[in-house]
């Protein structure tokens, strides 16, 4: 007997449907074969598909069977077509009978050798994915259930193990979601630094909240522990919560990628991405055989933090111009060309010199011009014309440390100006499917940034003297906005205007 | 042990060949074979059962015994390899060029007695 079971593929964060035929042959040799293009996870799913069966308390047909996953054009990888399979082979050999229709119905999931069911990867993407294509229901693993919850449009039924889906469709009884409880762990890992704690800094700060505010580039310049990681570690304490298609975007990503963990839906937490220095171009951008994302996907609507930039990898920071640009990394690969988000905030550190004392008020720079001049061009004119914000972290003295100042700002109240500005931001630029001042392209600039004639005297006379690129141009305006934002000021006035030609100035 | 295996073997290899004469085939050989192995039994299917039909299918025939289901069925015992060693030997058979040929398998369960519990005949397999 034939059975078709409906299942899906991914290639990036685009599906396609698959059906996995199953046909349980009257004659033939007993075997059990699967064709369409399996890659060696799909191909070992015989030995755990086979096992889960007989430790469901089923019998494995000792018959032919050939399993066709179709189309047969490209390679199907993953282990979540465990569950089709078993169903299709249960339904073939007839070991029960569906009471409801299943060509409505996707099936996707992992199967353990005692015939459960595991938390696979990209269950958002399944529910996304029978939504835009008719699909009714959805059979996943009951621990990623709350993935296919947030498509609300889209009934997800939690399969647990292989005998309570038989169970269910013989109407014996019903699927039970499991309640998995969560650990709360924050996404740095830690308890965050918060803002109030930092001593000092104001400058840093302020620049920082702009930077949250609008989603513009920072990079900060300072001596060695002046406070330029701490001051970016306390970043995500101030940056707002995801707002709802925020988060859709980027649980598809981290769903896809498998990051989610059981019971864990919708990603609330902004993401916080600090790649070490010595990260692999694939591991950055993205790729590899099977084209998965990079930390700059990952850091998708949130931060990638670059530390010590210039001892990245000069390939590394050039790649980075185009998805810094454009929002989007098209990587195209033998599996097929995929497309990830990457609309990232970067946010990176560097020291002024090798030695990383240069112009410091006490120490001395042991740095030769040539070693100066080398160190400063690992990172390009091109890369360092995207950063909108260039801030120089200076050594703190030591009176200021110890000294009982009035206590800093805590990371609460700047957080809320920041949500704020953001949602003044987005008010304006939601026609256009924007959230954040940095996404603006150069019409919405010109519609929303207009200047007073003195504030325009003053641009052009920046511009003119320092040769600023038209791309400055345009990023200074988003700048002064986002400044205005903060304010609660309509229009840019020229003390706004001022201060992100302040930040204009390059400190590396 | 391995004396009582080739006993089994030996049993399951003549109750083979009665059933195959049952169903109406003439047994032509029985442990043929070279240097690269054996064939149990070879032999030939003569249409409406006419004896003097030669143009019937030869037929080169694996047969499988296990005692119990202990270390599961005959037939996961059967593999690719085995098959080839056959299709390769089945490739020198002097006898019956022109005739179209097949590889069976029969696979045989006995109980503890050594009585037949189930005889399986596989056709075409390869």
């Amino acid at each position: 007997m034939l059975t078709k079971i409906n299942s899906v593929a991914h290639l990036g964060l685009l599906s396609t449907k698959v059906t996995v035929e199953v046909d349980v042959a009257a004659q033939g040799f007993p075997a059990f074969n699967i064709v369409g293009l399996p890659s060696k996870a799909v191909e070992e799913a015989r030995e755990r598909v086979k096992t889960a069966i007989v430790n469901s308390g089923f019998t494995f047909p000792d018959k032919r069977l050939t399993v066709n996953l179709a189309p047969a054009d490209f390679v199907k990888d993953g282990s979540c077509y465990d569950l089709p399979i078993a169903v299709g082979i249960l339904l073939a050999s007839g070991a029960f009978v569906a009471k409801t229709d299943l060509s409505n119905a996707l099936f996707y999931g992992e199967l353990s050798l005692n015939g459960e069911v595991r938390h696979s990867r990209g269950v958002l993407l399944v529910a996304i994915f029978a939504l835009k294509e008719g699909f009714r229901e959805v059979y996943i693993p009951a621990e990623s259930q709350r993935e296919a919850q947030v498509v609300s449009q889209v009934k997800s039924r939690p399969v647990s193990t292989l005998l309570s889906l038989v169970n269910y469709f013989e109407g014996k009884a019903r699927l039970l979601s499991q309640k998995t409880a969560l650990p709360r762990v924050e996404n740095t890992g830690g308890v965050l630094p918060d803002f109030g704690e930092i001593v000092g800094q104001l400058a840093a700060k302020r620049a920082l909240t702009i930077a949250a505010s609008g989603g513009h580039n920072l990079i900060m310049t300072g001596p060695p522990g002046s406070g330029k990681t701490l001051l970016a570690r306390a970043l995500p304490s101030i940056l707002p919560p995801l707002t709802i298609e925020e988060a859709l975007e980027v649980t598809q990503i981290y769903s896809a990628s498998g990051f989610l963990r059981p019971g864990e839906g919708l990603v609330r937490i902004r993401p916080f991405r600090a790649p070490h220095h010595s990260t692999s171009l694939a591991g950055l951008i993205g790729g590899g055989s099977r084209v998965k994302a990079g930390e700059i996907s990952l850091a998708h609507q949130g931060v990638l933090f670059l530390d010590e930039m210039a001892e990245f990898a000069r390939s590394l920071l050039e790649a980075l111009r185009q998805p810094l640009e454009d929002g989007v990394v098209a990587i195209s690969r033998a599996a097929g060309r995929v497309e990830y988000p990457a609309r990232f905030m970067l946010v990176a550190s560097v020291n002024p010199c090798p030695c990383g004392y240069l112009n410091h008020p006490k120490k001395s720079c042991h740095c030769s011009i040539r070693e100066i001049d080398r160190y400063r061009r690992r990172l390009s004119g091109p890369i360092l014309d995207r950063i909108d914000l260039h801030l120089f972290v200076p050594y703190l003295e030591a009176e200021k440390l110890t000294a009982t100042s009035p206590a800093a700002e805590s990371s609460a109240v700047i957080r809320q100006r920041v949500v704020n500005a953001r949602k003044i931001q987005l008010s304006r630029l939601k026609p256009y499917r924007m959230y954040t001042n940095a996404q603006m392209q150069n019409k919405q600039v010109r519609q929303f940034c207009a200047l007073d004639p003195e504030s325009n005297r003053l641009l052009r006379l920046a511009v003119d003297r320092h040769a600023l690129s038209p791309r400055s141009y345009f990023r200074i305006l988003k700048v002064a906005r986002t400044i205005a934002d903060l304010e609660g000021a309509l229009n840019i006035k020229i003390n706004h205007l001022a201060e992100a030609l302040e930040y204009r100035s390059r400190a590396f | 042990m391995k004396k009582q295996n080739k006993q089994i073997g030996n049993l399951g290899e003549s109750l083979a060949a009665k059933y195959l004469e049952e169903q109406g085939y003439t047994i032509l050989e029985r442990n043929w074979g070279n240097k690269w192995g054996e064939i149990d039994i070879i032999c030939q299917y003569h249409p409406g059962g006419d004896m003097h039909n030669l143009s019937g299918v030869i037929v080169f025939v694996e047969v499988k015994t296990k005692t119990g289901a202990a270390f599961g069925a005959p037939t996961t015992m059967v593999n690719p390899r085995k098959l080839f060693q056959i299709q390769r030997l089945a490739s020198v058979f002097p006898a019956g060029i022109n005739q179209p040929k097949r590889i069976d398998v029969i696979a045989i369960v006995l109980t503890r007695e050594r009585k037949l519990q189930s005889l399986n005949h596989y056709q075409a397999v390869y």
